[in-house]
């Protein structure tokens, strides 16, 4: 069952019966040492989404199928945060360059937030996918006519993203926080929360990133009941409500974040179990992470990551 | 009349040791000559009478083609199937002979019914290898007459491609909508190459291309485009979605590490490839012993390709031996590679071992009742009894159902049981989308859904000439 590793992965042919399908890369940058955006062309995706969907992407034929959040939809292309994470996210920042093409991009998933005149909005966020969800949806609901209070939590000075990507453009009040006090307030995004709620400015908080944290927010807001929307990132494959691998306990009923989420009320969330299904495949993961890396290594003939 | 040839002539196989190892196809088809041979055992019964075309759910008239196998001509026979179904490859493949054809077969009350299903692949096979259907294909080219009418197909499973082939045909332009990258639907996510070999369907999509049908993948309709707005842009649609959502227990432990739905593991071994996991991306966790829930023909597939994967596998099933729904040369494949079977196991709880890994699966014992319920199965009844099986690795394939993000499309009805409503014609509630498949069906077979496909294609063809004649 041994197969041959193609040496090059960017992928010039076309993919579908009848057209050219050209998922072509048009931007890329980085935004800290860890993150990165990437901006494809993706015109069916790109006019269709709205806030709170998310897009699944292909690098190549042998690649798997990435669920990504959506930073923004513009002029026929689709921009993303991502992190280099595992083999897939690390391949597609060495070896995908502006005016390659990936394989394939599906979308949008998932359902839309719902964006309507709430009050104040809060969008809190601590990650790569969050961040990108923060600036999207509160720039959709400044449009509403909301008042947007963005807060955005990074692990350090050195981590945070240039301005530019940031989500202060589209908030009204704005805050910045590092674990560390580095730069901004220190602390997570709970910290200023809690402040926000006792001086009642919180009409709704929607909220992206590390799942232990939304957990923690969840738990914050309850006694209050204050609407808590988080996303709920899980392993998918299609995305479509095909396999049941994203599935969630969610007010005691099985649901898919692919399909029925991937925002969920954050207080009928079963997080223990949230959290856990995360890591299903971290060994193989960690298996194909690994080799890749001691691929590029070898390729570039020194520690590249 | 010659004497009846009571035993049918075997196909060669894969041997089992080769097989356990490896995700190529089992059964390697006739040759010409063992096609000949058996096609001598069919006794030609009149078109009026034959019970097997009576069988077939899209009704080839079988005794002709098989007649044409005799006389060595397969370019006639392959034209005499595609009549009927323009798919012999794969229904060859993976229609439950059985019960249709060869369960009808005269032949089959004094010996073993003919082996219709091996024949039409035979002539499939053959004609591809020879370039026949491609010659063919070359005369239906020229018969095409194009038509004014744009036809949007959502869905490339077998109702979509079956669907989409007939429009081409009588000259419409069409378009295929699929949701994931690659076109077949669960021809190809769903359906293991040891049964169902990609490179026939990819020969299948390529006929199609030539026929001026494009497919457009990565297009989730309900989502990336809504049915409303294909109804804008095209002159009639055809919902060929099927039954995507896989029924889950909900019973305590689901949420434990290494329990799939048989569709997450299908989708993940056969479209994603994970069986090459590293060379593939997408990873599949297997352990030492699996437990598949369900007996039907996804499940199956699903202990096969486990085995393949190197778990011991054992099916459970909450009946009997003889109530099982699979194709029985299916059953028996499993059998013969050493997978292993229990029956009356209801599952009522999945245990996890501290890392929540599932480690066993608690049944309930069943045992049958002399009444039959609609569907002709003994009804079963739990006795109160337990047991508890060990397991590293859980597979539930107990059914699917259609996915609702079609079905919830504006102005959709839908039966209680989610498939779509439609009448004689297939129409579904709104005027111009019609549907067909399991999208209608709930489960059934592919070649049900390619019948509907057909019959979907000629009622669209009417509906688009009444629209013009208004």
């Amino acid at each position: 069952m041994q197969i041959e590793i193609t040496p090059s992965v960017k992928n010039l042919g076309q993919k579908n019966l009848g057209g050219v399908v050209m998922y072509r890369i048009t931007d890329k940058k980085d935004l800290s040492p860890i993150d990165y955006f990437i901006e494809v062309e993706a015109p069916h995706v790109a006019k269709a989404w709205k806030p709170g969907q998310f897009v699944i992407f292909i690098t190549h034929e042998k690649g798997e199928r990435i669920p990504m959040s959506v930073y923004k939809a513009e002029d026929g292309k689709i921009g993303m945060f991502i992190r280099k994470l595992g083999k897939t996210t690390l391949e597609l920042y060495h070896e995908f360059d502006v005016g390659d093409t990936l394989w394939s991009i599906t979308g949008p998933l998932g359902k839309a937030i719902e964006v309507k005149d709430y009050g104040n909005v809060v969008f809190a966020s601590d990650a790569v996918c969050g961040h990108a969800e923060n600036h999207a949806t509160l720039k959709a609901m400044k449009e509403a006519g909301n008042y947007t209070i963005s807060i955005q939590s990074f692990e350090d000075k050195e981590n945070v993203y240039p301005e530019k990507f940031l989500a202060k453009s589209v908030a009204d009040e704005y805050y910045l926080t590092t674990q560390d006090g580095s730069m901004g307030i220190k602390g997570d995004f709970l910290d200023v929360i809690k402040g926000l709620i006792e001086n009642d400015k919180v009409d709704i908080i929607f909220a992206g990133g590390n799942l232990g944290t939304l957990a923690q927010l969840a738990e914050l807001t309850r006694p209050y009941g204050i609407p808590t929307i988080t996303t709920i990132r899980q392993i998918m494959v299609d995305g479509t409500g095909m396999c049941g691998s994203c599935r969630i306990l969610y007010d005691g009923k099985i649901r898919f974040a692919c399909r029925d989420g991937p925002m969920f009320d954050a207080h009928k969330v079963d997080w223990e179990d949230v959290i856990r299904r995360g890591k299903r495949f971290l060994e193989l993961e960690k298996r194909a992470r690994e080799r890749y890396l001691q691929r590029l290594n070898e390729k570039h003939g020194k520690e590249v990551f | 009349m010659a004497k009846i040839i009571k035993e049918r002539i075997p196909t060669p196989e894969r041997s089992v040791d080769e097989r356990v190892k490896s995700f190529a196809e089992v059964n390697l088809g006739y040759t010409f000559e063992l096609a000949q041979k058996e096609a001598a055992r069919c006794i030609q019964c009149p078109y009026d009478f034959a019970p097997c075309i009576k069988g077939c759910p899209v009704h080839i008239n079988i005794p002709a083609f098989i007649s044409k196998i005799k006389e060595g001509d397969i370019k006639e026979a392959l034209r005499i199937i595609w009549n009927d179904n323009t798919l012999p490859a794969i229904t060859g493949r993976v229609c439950p002979q059985e019960d249709q054809c060869e369960g009808a077969c005269v032949v089959g009350k004094v010996g073993t019914a003919v082996n219709i299903g091996k024949l039409e692949r035979f002539v499939a096979d053959y004609a591809r290898e020879q370039g026949i259907d491609k010659e063919l294909l070359e005369e239906e080219l020229k018969k095409i007459e194009p038509k004014d009418g744009k036809i949007a197909i959502v869905g490339s499973g077998p109702a979509g491609l079956t669907a989409a082939g007939e429009l081409a045909k009588m000259g419409y332009k069409v378009t295929i909508f699929e949701a994931l990258h690659l076109p077949g639907g669960v021809l190809i996510y769903g359906i293991p190459e040891f049964r169902l070999p990609k490179e026939i369907l990819k020969v299948e999509l390529e006929k199609l291309k030539k026929l001026g049908v494009e497919v457009k993948t990565d297009y989730l309709v309900g989502r990336t485009v809504t049915l409303e707005e294909l109804c804008e842009e095209y002159d009639a649609v055809f919902i060929g979605t099927g039954a995507g959502t896989p029924k889950l227990l909900n019973l305590p432990g689901i949420l434990l590490d290494r329990i799939y739905s048989a569709n997450e593991f299908l989708t993940r071994v056969n479209l994603m490839k994970a069986y090459q996991f590293p060379e593939y991306d997408t990873p599949i966790g297997v352990g030492k012993k699996t437990i598949v829930i369900g007996a039907g023909n996804t499940a199956m597939d699903a202990a096969r390709s486990a085995l393949r994967l190197g778990s011991d596998v054992t099916i459970a099933y909450r009946r009997g031996k003889e109530d099982m729904t699979a194709r029985i040369e299916e059953i028996h494949h499993a059998e013969e590679e050493g997978v292993k079977f229990e029956f009356f196991l209801n599952p009522v709880e999945f245990i996890g071992n501290e890392n929540h890994k599932v480690k066993a699966v608690k049944f309930e014992k069943m045992k049958p009742l002399e009444e039959k319920d609609k569907r002709g199965k003994r009804k079963i009844v739990g006795t109160g009894e337990y047991v508890t099986l060990e397991a590293d690795t859980v597979i539930i394939a107990i059914g699917l159902e259609p996915n609702k993000i079609i079905t919830e499309s504006k102005g959709l009805k839908v039966n209680p049981n989610g498939t779509l409503v439609v009448d004689e014609t297939l129409m579904t509630s709104i005027p111009g989308v019609f549907a067909g498949g399991d999208a209608i069906r709930g489960e059934a077979t592919v070649i049900l859904a390619m019948g509907d496909g057909k019959r979907a294609a000629e009622s669209i063809h009417r509906y688009i000439e009444s629209k013009k004649g208004a």
